[in-house]
């Protein structure tokens, strides 16, 4: 029973590792401009989709094709920022749509350049058992599990130590004071943008590797990313991390203890009960006063 | 006044082409519509179908010199709705007969909607019970629940296994599968355990710990589609439980699942039709063999196989129908229900309710980057590796 | 001038009722095109409405169209109730439905969107696990079809397309209604400035939940009225997000802001994507509608026909509040 248990706590953060390494992009984006990037999932498998092209076309393992993943999709992201910027009115919503519409797209583009194949990481490396007692896991989750910490902790201390990321925290947390200490908030909307393309392409890299990918899936990403950005509460790195971990446990335990047929249900639920009961999310009227 | 009267005829000249593009059937030529999905969900066995399809009309025109076969096909999105559209679109082209279909949910309202038209339905793609309990005298299907779990418990029997893990997706048709299974295995006295998991799952350790630390089975039975299997046959290399052979459905004993995921597949069992390297070894499979290399480049799968088989039993009825003169009163449905033949899947014959027979699938084995076929005995061309699994 | 506008709506309605099933009867599948785009466009009028009336944006809409399907073709099975009545039931349940919802109008734009979302996903799982009820995934076969009334088979095509043209015109008619209303007013300029709304003493939180009430009653009556037509449902397609997308593309193509627009635009949309893009692109022709939806957003946010028309499209009411929004 104990193994069980152990078990589901070990597969659940390392589910939950990877679900916050697609989150945070998402979180970073909302926190500097209050735009929610509905395409962001699409992003992230787009990175997943290049890993797979190095892979079977060059023979690469996935983690090689990261630099590609991460050109590729900071172009796109640049474009995604340029054409957010155009909108004129009531940008909450019509970027809404209009991420919509760009996730629709790549969807579909996807479709056409892939395919409707599942796809995974053929390198049996990457798939190799690691134990530690009686904790289990593929190599990939145990690697990913670590790039995701660091990535993380560069994050935070990037917001928080550098004057970029400072620049960037003080858009997000008043962007007229901002504008009146000299701080230009289309740059620092555009780098924000490019650091999400750079975490979005890590995750692609990690979806590939540790799961199973197909053009549909880009939604889901995008649905449990922002999930987690509302557990997390507005602007909170460390939060992503916790609310992403929050979610990856809620769903295997529900796994091990009821059914796997719950698990989805597990995860909307706790969405709507945080967004009822906290609606500033975990952390975000913590960091809201400390500043 | 010129420009006007140019701009005019040009409408003309595009209307009449698209008008005379609409198609009519010939005498000699019998136009057969093919409703599969090519995009959505089931856009891959779809299209596997349709290659099928497309290579039986091939092999006949080519030798059939007095008769034509034109196939106009129409992608249903994996959707029942557009699969009615689809349906009534080739009715309305002229279609004499609906060839294809993927998924119950979809051929289930598209057949309804073909025998409203008084056109017959023919498919591969729904082994859902409800689908020949319809009193439908216009739908045949080729392959069925019944044979699948045949094939696996045949296997299971084989093994003489006393306990098993089922673990399968909760979608109608795996589940169905499973809890055939179950049922039969639980009546000969075999202890059954049967975890459900639903299509957004990611991660199947959790399953799997449960099956390794409660079940404990000497057989874990996977019913789901590549995706699942993929994520179970993971966690299971990760996780080692202690079985004796891992066995799955469809779509598993392929050769795109041995080149996709190598190390996942060695001494997996699932259905399979034919060995692999293919060996066609009738004049019929030859035939089917090169004319699908020739148009496609690659070696057939079993959804090529499918498909090749139900529509060349529709063509084989359509020219009988129109030899007795019956082709417009219903003689399509009555020659097939004739059926008598010998093919790739072995003997078909349709009962009143539109199910063939005598449809009992195969069990193959990835043995060192092959696949044999090791159950029945009828048709094994290897002897299975048990105990085994990929580990 | 009066008589003038009667005068083109009864030759609107005769356009509408008659010529067009005259003209396209013997083509099935045309005509099951345009049934199709005029569900779509129903449930795109109910998701302007939402948004204007309401001020509320929502990407899930299909939470209440699978309800209204399941709610109708269950009442019509199980319980034995006539088609007519059910369909309206089938929306009165969708509407209940809002109810688990209205803890979620406290959230804020995106919030609430991705929040009624979350519930779309929540009810396709209930529909899938609660086997007795729903049959689960396996879904729910031979609904029955519309009757027979007066002699005419309404579960033909042309049937079916006068009830779909009829339901969606109702809507219409109350939706122009509502608007033109003092209560179209107060919640226009709920719209625009809640805090000054609530200063003058409307009751904005009873409005908002009265128009997702309504909203998702019609998006409901639409459902149930898909289920007695397809004859089928089942919990991926009941609840599928193509039956948000599609309206939203719509309502935003044809004007969001108007009341026929997003009707207008449903079809023109859904039969560009089935009749045209589809023939040109089998696969991934949705890509078209995703690069639609952008360039609406990014060129003509009031929607392609009012750019087209003439006469520009009245604004319905100034915008109060830029400047700090807009940034």
């Amino acid at each position: 029973m104990t193994e069980l248990v152990s078990q589901a706590l070990w597969s659940g953060i390392l589910t939950g590792s990877s679900y916050a390494l697609i989150a945070l992009g998402l979180a970073l984006i909302f926190g500097t401009m209050n735009v929610i990037n509905l395409a962001h999932g699409e992003l992230v498998l787009l990175a997943a989709y290049i890993a797979y092209t190095c892979e079977s076309a060059f023979g690469f393992n996935p983690l090689f094709a990261i630099p590609a993943a991460i050109v590729i999709v900071c172009v796109a992201t640049t474009l995604t920022y340029f054409l957010v910027n155009q909108i004129r009115k009531d940008r909450e919503l019509n970027s809404l749509l209009l991420t919509y519409g760009i996730g629709v797209m790549l969807t579909n583009g996807m479709l056409l350049l892939w395919k409707a194949d599942i796809r995974s990481t053929k390198s049996a490396w990457l798939q190799d058992a690691v134990v530690f007692g009686p904790f289990f896991s593929m190599r990939s989750e145990i690697l990913f599990f670590v790039i995701s910490l660091a990535l993380i902790a560069g994050l935070w201390w990037w917001l928080t130590r550098t004057w970029a990321g400072r620049a960037v925290r003080a858009v997000a947390s008043n962007r007229d004071a901002a504008k009146l200490m000299g701080i230009d908030p289309h740059r620092v909307e555009l780098v924000s943008f490019l650091v999400a393309g750079l975490l979005a392409a890590f995750a692609g890299a990690a979806i590939f590797s540790v799961g199973v990918i197909q053009p549909g899936l880009g939604i889901s990403l995008t649905v449990k990313a922002f999930i987690i950005t509302v557990l997390a509460g507005m602007g909170s790195v460390p939060g992503v991390l916790v609310g992403a971990l929050l979610l990856g446990l809620t769903e295997s335990l529900t796994t091990t203890f009821f059914s796997s047929a719950l698990q989805e249900l597990a995860g909307m639920v706790l969405f709507l009960f945080v967004l009822f009961v906290l609606p500033n999310g975990l952390f975000g009227t913590r960091w809201r006063r400390a500043h | 006044m010129n420009k006007h009267l140019k701009s005019r005829m040009t409408m003309l000249v595009l209307v009449g082409w698209m008008l005379s593009t609409a198609g009519s059937a010939m005498a000699e030529e019998f136009v057969v519509g093919v409703e599969v999905p090519l995009s959505g969900s089931l856009a891959r066995v779809g299209t596997g179908m349709s290659e099928g399809i497309t290579v039986a009309a091939e092999v006949f025109n080519r030798k059939n010199t007095k008769h034509k076969i034109k196939l106009i096909t129409v992608d249903d999105e994996s959707s029942p709705a557009k699969a009615v559209a689809a349906v009534e679109k080739l009715a309305s082209q002229g279609a004499i007969a609906i060839d294809g279909g993927y998924g119950s949910n979809n051929i289930g309202p598209a057949s309804d909607a073909a025998n409203k038209a008084g056109l017959v339905y023919v498919t591969s793609g729904g082994v859902d019970e409800a689908l020949t309990q319809r009193g439908l005298k216009t739908f045949f299907r080729i392959n069925n629940t019944a044979g699948y779990s045949k094939a696996m418990l045949g296997l299971l029997a084989d093994m003489g296994v006393k306990s098993a893990s089922i673990v399968y997706l909760t979608k109608e048709a795996t589940a169905d599968l499973a809890k055939d299974i179950e049922k039969a295995l639980a009546a000969k006295g075999v202890k059954v355990t049967m975890h459900a998991f639903d299509p957004a799952i990611t991660d199947f350790k959790p399953i799997i710990n449960k099956i390794k630390l409660q079940d404990k089975p000497d057989v874990i039975v996977m019913s789901g589609y590549e995706n699942d299997y993929v994520g179970v046959l993971r966690a299971a290399k990760v996780l080692k439980p202690d079985v004796k052979a891992i066995v799955g459905a469809w779509s598993l004993a392929t050769s795109k699942m041995q080149d996709d995921f190598p190390d996942l597949m060695p001494n997996v069992y699932g259905t399979a039709l034919l060995p692999f390297p293919a060996e066609f070894t009738t004049p019929d499979g030859k035939d089917f063999a090169e004319a699908y290399k020739k148009l496609y480049g690659k070696e057939p799968d079993y959804l090529g196989q499918f498909g090749y088989v139900q529509s060349q039993l529709l063509f084989d009825a359509i020219v009988r129908a129109f030899d007795a003169g019956t082709l417009k009163s219903g003689g399509i449905a009555a020659e097939l229900r004739k059926t008598n033949k010998d093919t790739l899947i072995g003997r078909v014959q349709f009962d009143d309710k539109g199910d063939n027979l005598n449809f009992s699938h195969r069990m193959g084995q990835h043995q060192a980057k092959q696949i044999a076929i090791v159950w029945p005995k009828e048709y094994a061309n290897g002897k299975m590796n048990f105990p085994g699994v990929p580990w | 001038m009066f008589a003038q506008r009667i005068g083109i709506y009864v030759a609107l309605a005769i356009a509408l009722y008659v010529l067009v099933p005259f003209a396209f009867a013997g083509n099935l599948y045309l005509m099951s095109m345009i049934i199709a785009s005029l569900t779509i466009g129903g449930i795109a009028l109910a998701w302007a409405l939402l948004g204007n009336l309401g001020g509320l944006v929502s990407f899930g809409h299909a939470a209440f169209f699978g309800v209204g399907s399941y709610a109708s073709a269950l009442l019509v099975m199980k319980a034995g109730w006539p088609i007519g009545a059910s369909l309206l039931a089938g929306g009165v349940c969708a509407a209940l439905a809002a109810i688990l919802m209205l803890p979620a109008l406290r959230l804020r734009g995106p919030y609430f969107a991705l929040a009624v979302l979350a519930y779309a996903h929540i009810f396709r799982i209930i529909a899938t696990e609660w086997k007795g009820l729903t049959n689960g995934a396996g879904g729910i076969g031979n609904i029955p079809r519309f009757p027979v009334v007066f002699g005419y088979d309404f579960a033909s095509k042309t049937g079916a397309y006068w009830i779909v043209l009829s339901l969606v015109l109702a809507f219409a008619l109350i939706y122009w209604r509502i608007r033109d209303s003092h209560a179209g007013l107060a919640l226009r300029a709920m719209h625009d400035s809640e805090d000054a709304t609530r200063a003058v003493g409307v009751n904005s939180v009873l409005l908002k939940a009265l128009m997702l009430f309504l909203s998702a009653f019609m998006t409901g009556v639409m459902g149930a009225f898909n289920a007695h037509y397809i004859n089928f449902l089942e919990p991926d397609y009941a609840f599928s997000g193509l039956w948000t997308m599609l309206p939203i593309v719509a309502a935003i193509f044809g004007g969001y802001r108007t009341v026929l627009g997003p009707l207008i635009g449903a079809v023109v949309v859904y039969l560009a994507d089935q009749l045209v893009f589809k023939a040109l692109m089998p696969i991934g022709h949705q890509i078209v509608l995703g690069a639609l939806l952008g360039t609406i957003i990014l060129f003509a946010p009031e929607g392609m026909l009012s750019v087209f028309a003439k006469r520009p499209w009245r604004p319905d009411r100034t915008r109060v509040t830029t400047g700090l929004r807009d940034a």
